[in-house]
């Protein structure tokens, strides 16, 4: 086909530019079809019969109403006077292995005194999108007796999608420290977080205003570290929690798995383990679990990698003395063994804390570690089909 | 502030948009580097500005 331009001369239809523009179409659809899966996915677990209040971030920030950062809270309260726990997950949604460990807690807690609060999924958004440049897979899944349960593999920080540009420099608030750009996103590095900043910054300032609005007496915050990083396996507190965090990790190392603990440094700011315990009187602690998968050394990016742990090349870095956990390709770091961490890490902590402040004391049970290590965590799951649908709840 | 951090926000899918745009137009319409190698890279370019428009990565 041809037609006259201005000039008189004759063009071309241009073909392979439409066939060009066709295929990149194409390609839009298929690799837009897989951002949107993982974008929408939704999480699905059953709820402990203890289940008392649903909230959402947003009740304590009316402005994250609507928004990809506004995320359930559920409540156990045993109706008997006691202390407040709050127990978050996911503020880094690559590290998921701390939202598995949230849904076997919330599906097998029992509350005896005290309340416990359970933040599944701390930055919602971030899990949202996969890390940007990492060829990450979207999801893991986790064998249960009635199919697989499939989860969510998100990003470091809030989805670009929602807040974006980031700035050349973070000036974090309200210390004025520079921090790199990219922790303008990462919830870990915003708190206490401010009423009217960006979407990330609202998201850290609610979660402020839950616990002190709600007077939690111990705010654990859940992790995965890389084992070439030196905090890995370890709490990391607040002074005022330092002795129930240093106690807690003798009796872990004494009686089931290596346990540090480390102080969290005064002249780092916007990490919970520091700003949840200087802006309120919360006793706080941050847990990490050794997540070879986050590691920089490691071969391709599988989500075998991510649910056994196991590589060569990181193996290799041991053998040289390396990585700060022992390591082996043998055992790896299987997903029971991270979540297992976190569960009785938990529970001593707040054993401790019982001990130390006995006005505080909260009495609650869930799966420990030596549960997983003889179960696996898809044990502790319920089928959604059989369960009562007020239990039943989508993420 | 978590207004204007809205309009920023906006603005810059407008601007995806408009360099989407920008880069459809001259796969078909430009005057310089008229070779097919450009062609296939102009087409590829758009991808993903089309996806951020759309709110999906």
């Amino acid at each position: 086909m041809k037609k006259n331009n201005s000039m008189g001369e004759k063009q071309s239809f241009p073909y392979f530019k439409v066939i060009c523009l066709v295929i990149a179409l194409i390609f839009a659809f298929f690799g837009g079809r897989e951002f949107y899966e993982l974008r929408h996915f939704k999480e699905t677990f059953v709820s402990a019969p203890g289940l008392t209040e649903v909230k959402m971030l947003s009740d304590y920030l009316s402005s994250l109403k609507g928004t990809w950062m506004d995320t359930p809270i559920f409540v156990y309260d045993s109706g008997v006077p006691g202390g407040n726990i709050l127990y978050m997950a996911n503020v880094h949604p690559y590290e998921p292995a701390t939202s598995l460990s949230a849904y076997i807690l919330m599906e097998n807690i029992n509350v005896t005194k005290g309340k416990v609060f359970v933040i599944p999924q701390g930055n919602r958004s971030g899990s949202t999108t996969g890390m940007l440049g990492n060829a990450y897979p979207k999801f893991f899944h986790v064998p249960t007796s009635f199919g697989e349960k499939t989860l969510r593999i998100g990003d470091r920080g809030t989805n670009p999608l929602d807040q974006w540009p980031d700035p050349f420099t973070f000036v974090h608030y309200p210390s004025r420290q520079n921090l790199a750009y990219q922790d303008i996103r990462n919830m870990n590095r915003t708190y206490p977080g401010r009423e009217n900043g960006t979407l990330t910054e609202r998201a850290s300032y609610a979660i402020m205003e839950l616990i002190r609005k709600e007077n939690i007496d111990l705010s654990i915050d859940v992790h995965e570290a890389s084992i070439m990083y030196p905090v890995v396996a370890t709490y990391v507190a607040h002074e005022r929690s330092f002795d129930i965090a240093m106690m807690a990790a003798m009796m872990l190392t004494a009686t089931s798995f290596d346990m540090k603990c480390e102080s969290s440094p005064k002249g780092l700011r916007g990490l919970s383990h520091r700003e949840w315990g200087d802006f309120s009187d919360t006793l706080a602690v941050l847990m990490e679990t050794p997540e070879p998968f986050i590691d920089r050394v490691v071969g391709p990016m599988t989500e075998e990698l991510f649910t056994e742990g196991k590589d060569e090349f990181l193996a290799t870095a041991a053998e040289h003395g390396l990585t700060y956990v022992p390591y082996d390709l043998e055992f790896g770091s299987p997903l029971w063994y991270r979540c297992g961490r976190h569960l009785s890490g938990a529970l001593e902590v707040i054993n401790q804390m019982n001990q130390f402040y006995p006005e505080k004391e909260v009495i609650v049970e869930w799966p420990t570690y030596e549960d997983l290590k003889e179960h696996d965590c898809g044990y502790f799951f319920h089928d959604p089909d059989k369960a009562d649908p007020n239990f039943v709840f989508e993420i | 502030m978590v207004f204007l951090e809205q309009v920023i926000h906006i603005i810059y899918f407008i601007f995806a948009a408009f360099i989407g745009f920008f880069l459809l137009r001259n796969l078909f319409k430009r005057t310089s580097r008229t070779g097919r190698v450009y062609d296939i890279v102009y087409a590829y370019c758009i991808i993903p500005f089309l996806l951020r428009v759309l709110g999906i990565k």
